[in-house]
């Protein structure tokens, strides 16, 4: 019998403070899609490093071919054809398509690398993004990147592959086109493909095993024939995953306390308005480059250009700048924490005093430390902040606690508008429900929330309204029993429900195969995961 | 990550961070040491006291520098404002017979003015720091000799040195200057609202825009900041030639940066410390001044300062983990270990 193409034994990594792995081993074959599933902060990040040979383990060994490689650094690594696809591509923008293939080879591989080319290209039109050769990188979107990135992982003699939630900025349909070329390569070509997302309906679709990490140790090894996406979230937590229900859905009758029209970026069509009652949660549906993100950033001001005419509790407030409002009391947590939410090398409790003006001020001038740390450590508290030392830089806490933090700075300040952009992307699922939580409680409050969100069942589940929002225009409004999959990609998407038949439709499909009913959706008594009771 | 105690995480980073600050201290002790053995004199009460006489200027430009490193920009018009506001403060004194005082004073106001040039350049017209710093020390350092043809002022008035360039109980003047500026640094960058907005704009600017922190604002009082310091700094070196030479402050542009950069001041932003600062600038200046004991060339001494500050850099690097010689870069990745540095698997 042939000896495994990867095995990794007992391997522990530790960070100052931190140990990231504690003695993982698995196999892995030619042609096996292995899933590693795990939180945030379960350690899968420091095992792609290891693999890729940029961290080097304090203990265990990495087998290739029967191989034991003890000097195992990157170079190596990629000489062995391991390759790591970064969830953020790593690719550069100004070179060219085929530039970017080559980026990183040698001269003879450049020489004797046409046919790879081609085929990379072939692989990134079989998974639904045909693209030029010569293409500049900028001119690509997200989600071309991201397939560009699988495409180059898999060429150039590649034998293992580790994929870093590829899909992340993908639609539903292209990610089935992309999941399905990935098993073709990786069956056809014996490719051993080291899979990871934190998306369950992906990972049962692609993967032929799933390794699950917890705290840094393999906690469950299975093929995925003889588990369930349940089972699998259940190892991950370590407990019995709730789905989310809104604990205190709006008051109907409740007064408006944020309204917002007029609103306006360089980059969009027409002017939008919005309004949000006191304690209602308004979602935000749409395609990713729809425009949500530049609607929320309009509001308050973050680009030049944008417009917006705005007023609460029925009061016009002049906005002119994020500074004015944040003395309006609007929240804005923005989708990519570690760029814009947080300033990470510092102290969280000083990220979290980063809204203050003086409120934090001990004598005359000057900030009071400690009042600072207090403020954060009762943020933290309430939030249940983990770890809960506000001493501690903002790097170390994990991505639901760093998006804790983002709030934090806003709830401490009285901001009764809280606009969420992706409020739980890159979040575990345990954290995940702290936030809706955290969403739900701030709406029992009074305040008014805004969530734009591309996690579906996460929109459907924390909204009391949902907008659909399509090139740049709100196309829908979905409340009560139409807020479900089905009305709201069908919108998203522009396309017509009477017509599952036609060309678009299985696009639609491939997002939720048995919930389509092609019946009106006024009709559709499925209601998806809603769960206003 | 949730199963260790906050406290067992707690202290390591902070211990680290004090060997990293700590690591500028013990450079500058052995320094002196060694110094001491190798000349005697160096470590007389006089000759210290020239040493730090001598780093002062550098310590009180380089202080201003270290803000606007902090927020990630550079300024490279320090010198050359030292030198303006130089000449034309001699001037206003020698030929406009203005008091010393107000000499001091109009000096610092033009050193302010011509920092929030560089703000406005470097806000409102969007040029980068290096870029927009680069063309006003050539129009400040042109302004200075077009103010006086070229030529130096001399016999500045006897008060205006006695101000800068004197004695209390012992202790120069200067010395007493740079003392006062740094706790003010110091109080402002750590203990106040604004410090903290600095911070955070080198730190990630996008982030300190979208939390409402005004960015131009804390921009502009950088630069003016530098500015002002600057203006100080020359008139410093004023009072010690007792004349105004229209390029005395060239010389502190590029050991300004040296001493905030050995000192710790990340040109990345988001990092530098006001002490670090005092302490590059009197490493510099012990150097300059060991080297002169030794009687090592005087040319010798910008190879020496170069190396230095190569050097300081390097080991501050190093203690964050060389990236050629060790696997394991970036110490505080702990939560979410590293995007970036896996992504060298690809190049």
């Amino acid at each position: 019998m042939a000896e495994h193409l990867l095995v990794v034994r007992d391997i522990a990594k530790s960070f100052p403070g931190v140990r990231a792995l504690d003695g993982v081993s698995f196999t892995l074959e030619r042609g096996e899609i292995r899933t590693l599933a795990g939180e945030n902060g379960a350690g899968k990040s420091t095992l792609l490093g290891i693999l890729g040979g940029a961290l080097r383990p304090d203990r265990g060994s990495i087998t290739i071919d029967g191989v034991r490689r003890m000097e195992y650094t990157s170079r190596r690594a990629l000489a062995e054809g391991v390759r790591i696809a970064q969830q953020e591509p790593a690719i550069v923008p100004q070179l060219s398509v085929e530039q970017n293939l080559l980026l990183g080879l040698t001269r003879q591989q450049r020489k004797a690398s046409a046919a790879d080319i081609d085929r990379a290209l072939k692989d990134v039109a079989q998974m639904g993004f045909p693209m030029d050769a010569r293409t500049p990188v900028s001119r690509l979107s997200p989600a071309q990147r991201h397939a560009l990135t699988i495409a180059r992982a898999f060429a150039f003699g590649a034998k293992i592959v580790a994929l870093d939630e590829p899909t992340t900025s993908m639609l539903e349909h292209n990610v089935a086109e992309v999941l399905s070329r990935v098993r073709e390569i990786a069956h056809g070509r014996g490719v051993g493909v080291i899979y990871v997302s934190h998306k369950m309906p992906e990972v049962m679709s692609v993967s032929d095993t799933v390794v699950v990490l917890r705290d840094g140790k393999p906690a469950f090894d299975r093929p995925i024939t003889e588990t369930s996406s349940d089972d699998i979230v259940r190892r991950m937590v370590g407990r019995e995953l709730l789905s989310f229900e809104r604990q205190h859905p709006v008051d109907p009758a409740a007064p408006v306390h944020f309204e917002a029209s007029g609103v306006s970026h360089p980059t969009s069509s027409a002017p939008l308005s919005i309004s949000v009652k006191k304690g209602e949660v308004v979602g935000i549906a749409g395609l990713v480059g729809s425009g949500r993100t530049e609607f929320l950033r309009s509001i308050i001001r973050a680009d030049e250009g944008s417009r917006a005419t705005v007023s609460i509790a029925g009061k016009p407030v002049k906005i002119r700048s994020p500074r004015d409002s944040r003395t309006a009391g609007i929240a804005f947590i923005p989708e990519d924490r570690k760029a814009q939410g947080l300033v990470l090398q510092t102290p969280a409790y000083a990220n979290v005093a980063l809204t203050a003006d003086g409120q934090l001020n001990g004598f005359g001038p000057f900030i009071s430390k400690k009042k600072q740390i207090a403020m954060a450590e009762a943020m933290g508290k309430r939030m249940s902040l983990r770890p809960a030392n506000v001493s501690l830089n903002a790097r170390q806490f994990s991505g639901g606690n760093q998006q804790k933090l983002v709030i934090a700075k806003w709830i401490w300040l009285g901001a009764t508008v809280y606009l969420f952009d992706e409020p739980t992307k890159g979040v575990d699922v345990g954290g995940k429900v702290e936030i809706y939580e955290l969403i739900d409680q701030l709406a029992s409050e009074g305040n008014a929330v805004i969530v734009v969100s591309s996690d579906l069942p996460e929109i459907i589940s924390i909204s009391d309204r949902v907008l659909v929002m399509r090139a740049g225009e709100f196309v829908s409004e979905h409340t009560g029993t139409d807020i479900n999959e089905h009305s709201i990609v069908t919108n998203a998407m522009g396309v017509s429900s009477e017509s599952p038949q036609n060309e678009a439709a299985p696009a639609a499909s491939a997002t939720s195969p048995d919930r389509i009913d092609p019946a009106d959706t006024g009709a559709d008594a499925f209601g998806a995961a809603k769960g206003t009771s | 990550m949730s199963s260790a105690t906050p406290d067992g995480i707690a202290l390591r980073p902070r211990r680290q961070i004090n060997f990293q600050a700590l690591g500028i201290y013990i450079a500058a002790i052995v320094l002196f040491i060694v110094l001491g053995l190798l000349n005697p004199n160096f470590l007389t009460a006089g000759n210290l006291r020239d040493v730090a006489v001598s780093a002062s200027v550098n310590a009180i430009i380089g202080i201003g520098l270290t803000f606007v490193i902090i927020t990630g920009g550079i300024d490279l018009s320090v010198g050359a404002i030292a030198s303006f506001v130089g000449i034309v403060s001699a001037t206003l004194m020698v030929n406009g017979g203005i008091p010393p005082a107000m000499g001091l004073i109009a000096g610092i106001i033009l050193g302010i003015v011509c920092g929030a040039v560089n703000g406005l350049l470097i806000t409102k017209l969007r040029l980068p720091p290096f870029i927009a710093t680069l063309g006003t020390m050539s129009v400040f350092q042109g302004c200075a000799y077009v103010a006086t043809n070229g030529k130096p002022v001399y016999d500045v008035p006897k008060e205006f040195v006695l101000l800068l360039n004197s004695y209390v109980v012992g202790i120069p003047v200067v010395v007493i200057v740079v003392a006062v500026v740094a706790v003010g640094a110091g109080l402002l960058l750590r203990k106040t609202v604004f410090g903290q907005n600095v911070i955070a704009v080198g730190g990630s600017e996008e982030t300190a825009w979208l939390s409402g922190v005004r960015v131009h604002r804390v921009k502009i009082a950088v630069y003016c900041l530098a500015g002002g310091l600057s203006a100080l700094g020359g008139l410093v070196i004023v009072a010690r030639i007792n004349a105004a030479q229209p390029d005395a402050g060239s010389p502190y542009q590029l050991t300004a940066i040296a001493a905030a950069v050995i000192g710790g001041a990340n040109l990345m932003g988001g990092e530098g410390r006001i002490a670090g600062t005092l302490v590059g600038a009197v490493i510099l200046g012990a150097l300059t001044n060991g080297l002169v004991l030794l009687n090592v060339p005087s040319f010798y001494e910008q190879i020496v300062t170069g190396l230095v500050v190569l050097i300081a850099v390097s080991l501050d690097q190093g203690s964050k983990g060389w990236p050629m010689l060790k696997r394991s870069n970036k110490k505080d990745l702990t939560a979410a270990p590293p995007t970036a540095s896996t992504s060298a698997v690809r190049s």
